[in-house]
């Protein structure tokens, strides 16, 4: 395993990607990852933080639900597996909060000439190219807990169905102005199937 | 078996209510590229299904300046279907019918309730298969097909004809006794197949899928709505006329013919399943328990019956869709034919090939036999009946023969040739046995990958059908500094290279991401 490590880990954990002065785009935080290829060619967007908010509000309703079963359950029964329950949903809740920080900093976009790249994840690692051209429509969705924090998603849908490029936690200006590129730059160069 | 009564002409016991067709109705058909009249468009061959225009007035608004396609009148009418469709779809709902009451209903309530339930219910079907087949209509408008159906909620479907992928004319056995077929069209984007229309009569089922195919086609002509720009399905010149023949369930398909799968080799390959080496295991427990339990009742041996026909379903479906199996070659499509109990007729563009399969099932090595399947856009992986999908293009076969259909498919390919190379040595750590089976190379045209230990499978994506790449890293992986790439297609799975260095999986999306891009500008 260690020689296997050896080898492996120069080449996954390269030099981290210097953060290429570009023009509107942010310099990337504390980004933690070596899951950016072509760094000399390719300049990472982050997302909006706001989108922790959103994800920490949606888990918080999620965990007051759990909490709430789990304490009128013991309050009720006064069974001890309702406590341990409840514990263990608060150590989740916890573990799932802290990941969605390092998550939603994961996230970032890249729009180079032909196609459009978005990564994301943090235990499973995800890179998808996905060239204009094969856009079939694209989707700008804000559901109302987004729209509170000032949010958009745009989604690329291509004629295959496992093509994975969402980009949520945009400011709306920001949405907008990519999906318009996006359907430019689509019509462009549309070929379809 | 599999030619049918191949004149439409007079049916057998028909209780058909509208006068008798035209007899020649499609044996005039225009078959080289679409001069003359429109087949259709003034005599419908039912005066009785030209709906009266009443309900609501039809939006013809965006389709007012007909197409080239269609000269001849404003509106062609609605037709219907055949006649006899409510008595083939309530026969088929008996069989629901009677699988849904199962055995064991029939042991508690007698054969004489039996019989009674299935009949009540099998009429109710029939009746509603009726009023459904009164309110069902189609034509085709401009450059699409409409199909209105439905009494309560009215539905009409609007099928554009550029986004047309393959249309087939499939026979189930009722059908085929019958004289009727169904036709059924794949479209891009949709989920399921669209709107089978079934049933027609032979004839006009030809006849309508040569005329879709012709209007698809004149779609992809350069200048046309770039979606479609891949020249669909358009089958020109001679190889039209020999489809358009009404004699459509001949054996040979149309076109160059290829191969021919011979019968024996087909039972063979499919004897050499794991399914069929389980039944002498079936056999002997069910002769086992009839012998030791002394009260054996017709129930218990009907069940085990059913389970193992359960099981055994698969290869003997396969032998039923896949006997007299005939390939052709016609233009830009390859013709497939195939059916023992359903004869089928399908037309696959070559150019909307996405992804070639080719599966060494671990049984058939000693055979040196091996299966080849293609993707097609426009059919769902998860379409309930994956019998449909036209993805066969060689059931059982050697080498040579695969190699020769795979140098049609895609020019320049060799199965044998491909350049695989191998991930690296400590991918075994997640595949402890199976590392040297997995694969994935570069080829000129294509991005190959192949995987599996006992069934040893290949899958060949072009490049120009890429949809998008994605690169994948799992936890472990991450550890091993291995990733996954990912080649999406349309209608499929796509190709994955497992386990590959991290700098050479980006090394692989980036070729994949120029090479695509490459191959797209130039096709």
């Amino acid at each position: 395993m260690t020689g296997a490590e050896s080898t492996g880990r120069p080449a996954a954990a390269g030099p981290p990607p210097t953060p290429t002065p570009g023009p509107p785009s942010v310099p990337p935080g504390p980004v933690p990852g070596p899951l950016e290829p072509w760094p000399e060619t390719v300049r990472w967007q982050p997302i909006s933080r706001d989108l922790i908010w959103v994800e920490l509000v949606r888990l918080a309703v999620v965990l007051a639900v759990v909490v709430l079963v789990a304490v009128i359950g013991w309050a009720l029964s006064g069974h001890w597996l309702f406590g341990v329950g409840l514990a263990v949903a608060l150590l989740l809740g916890a573990v799932r909060a802290f990941s969605i920080v390092r998550a939603v900093r994961a996230w970032g976009y890249a729009e180079r000439d032909d196609d459009l790249l978005v990564r994301h994840g943090l235990l499973v690692r995800r890179l998808s190219i996905v060239p204009y051209s094969r856009m079939q429509f694209v989707d700008v969705s804000a559901g109302p807990l987004e729209r509170a924090f000032d949010l958009a998603t745009v989604q690329l849908h291509t004629a295959a169905a496992a093509s994975d490029a969402r980009v949520p936690g945009l400011r709306p200006a920001e949405a907008s102005r990519l999906r318009d590129r996006l359907t430019a730059l689509g019509e462009d160069r549309a070929e379809g199937l | 078996m599999s030619d049918a009564p191949a004149e439409p002409g007079p049916r057998p016991s028909a209780p058909d209510p509208g006068p008798p067709r035209e007899p020649g109705a499609a044996a005039p058909y225009p078959a080289v590229p679409y001069p003359g009249p429109p087949p259709y468009g003034g005599a419908p061959p039912y005066p009785v299904a030209a709906y009266p225009p009443t309900g609501a007035p039809q939006p013809a608004g965006p389709y007012a300046p007909p197409a080239p396609g269609t000269p001849g009148g404003p509106e062609e009418p609605r037709r219907r279907l055949h006649p006899l469709s409510p008595a083939l779809h309530g026969a088929k709902s008996l069989v629901v019918v009677i699988a849904g009451l199962s055995w064991s209903t029939l042991s508690r309530v007698g054969f004489g309730w039996f019989a009674a339930m299935v009949a009540v219910l099998a009429v109710g079907a029939t009746v509603l298969s009726v009023i459904s087949w009164y309110n069902t209509g189609y034509h085709v408008v401009g450059r699409e097909l409409r199909v209105h159906e439905g009494l309560l909620w009215r539905r009409t479907r609007a099928i554009p004809l550029e986004r047309l992928q393959a249309v087939e004319v499939v026979r189930p056995l009722l059908a085929q006794l019958t004289g009727l077929a169904e036709l059924r069209l794949e479209v891009v984007g949709g989920g399921k197949t669209e709107a089978p229309l079934a049933y027609l009569s032979v004839a006009d089922a030809a006849a309508l899928r040569e005329r879709l195919l012709i209007l698809a086609g004149r779609a992809g002509q350069p200048g046309a709505a770039p979606a479609a720009a891949a020249g669909t399905a358009a089958p020109t010149g001679p190889a039209s006329a020999a489809a358009g023949a009404p004699a459509a369930p001949a054996t040979v398909p149309p076109g160059r013919p290829l191969h021919a799968v011979r019968n024996q080799d087909l039972l063979v390959s499919q004897l050499l399943t794991p399914q069929a080496f389980l039944l002498p295991f079936g056999v002997a427990f069910v002769v086992a328990q009839f012998l030791s339990e002394d009260s054996w009742s017709f129930i218990a041996v009907a069940s085990t019956l059913t389970a193992m026909a359960g099981v055994l379903l698969q290869p003997v479906r396969r032998v039923l869709d896949d006997w007299n199996f005939r390939l052709a070659r016609d233009e830009g499509t390859l013709r497939v034919r195939n059916g023992l109990l359903e004869t089928r007729a399908q037309t696959v563009p070559l150019d909307r090939v996405q992804t070639l399969r080719a599966t060494w099932p671990l049984l058939w090595r000693m055979k040196g036999w091996l299966r080849l399947r293609l993707e097609v856009a426009g059919y769902s992986i998860g379409e309930a009946d994956e019998r449909n999908r036209p993805d066969r293009l060689l059931p059982v076969g050697e080498l040579p023969t695969a190699e020769m259909i795979v140098a049609e498919v895609l020019p320049g390919v060799q199965l044998a040739g491909l350049p695989f190379s191998p991930p690296p040595p400590r991918a075994r750590w997640l595949h402890p046995l199976s590392r040297g089976a997995l694969g994935a190379g570069l080829h000129d045209r294509v991005f190959a990958v192949r995987s599996g230990l006992l069934t040893r499978q290949a899958a060949v994506v072009p490049y120009a059908r890429i949809q998008s790449v994605r690169v994948v890293q799992g936890p472990l992986q991450r550890r091993l500094g291995l990733a996954t790439v990912h080649a999406d297609t349309a209608g499929g799975p796509g190709a994955a290279a497992e386990d590959r260095d991290v700098a050479e999986a980006w090394a692989i999306a980036a070729e994949l991401t120029r090479r695509s891009h490459a191959a797209r500008r130039a096709g």
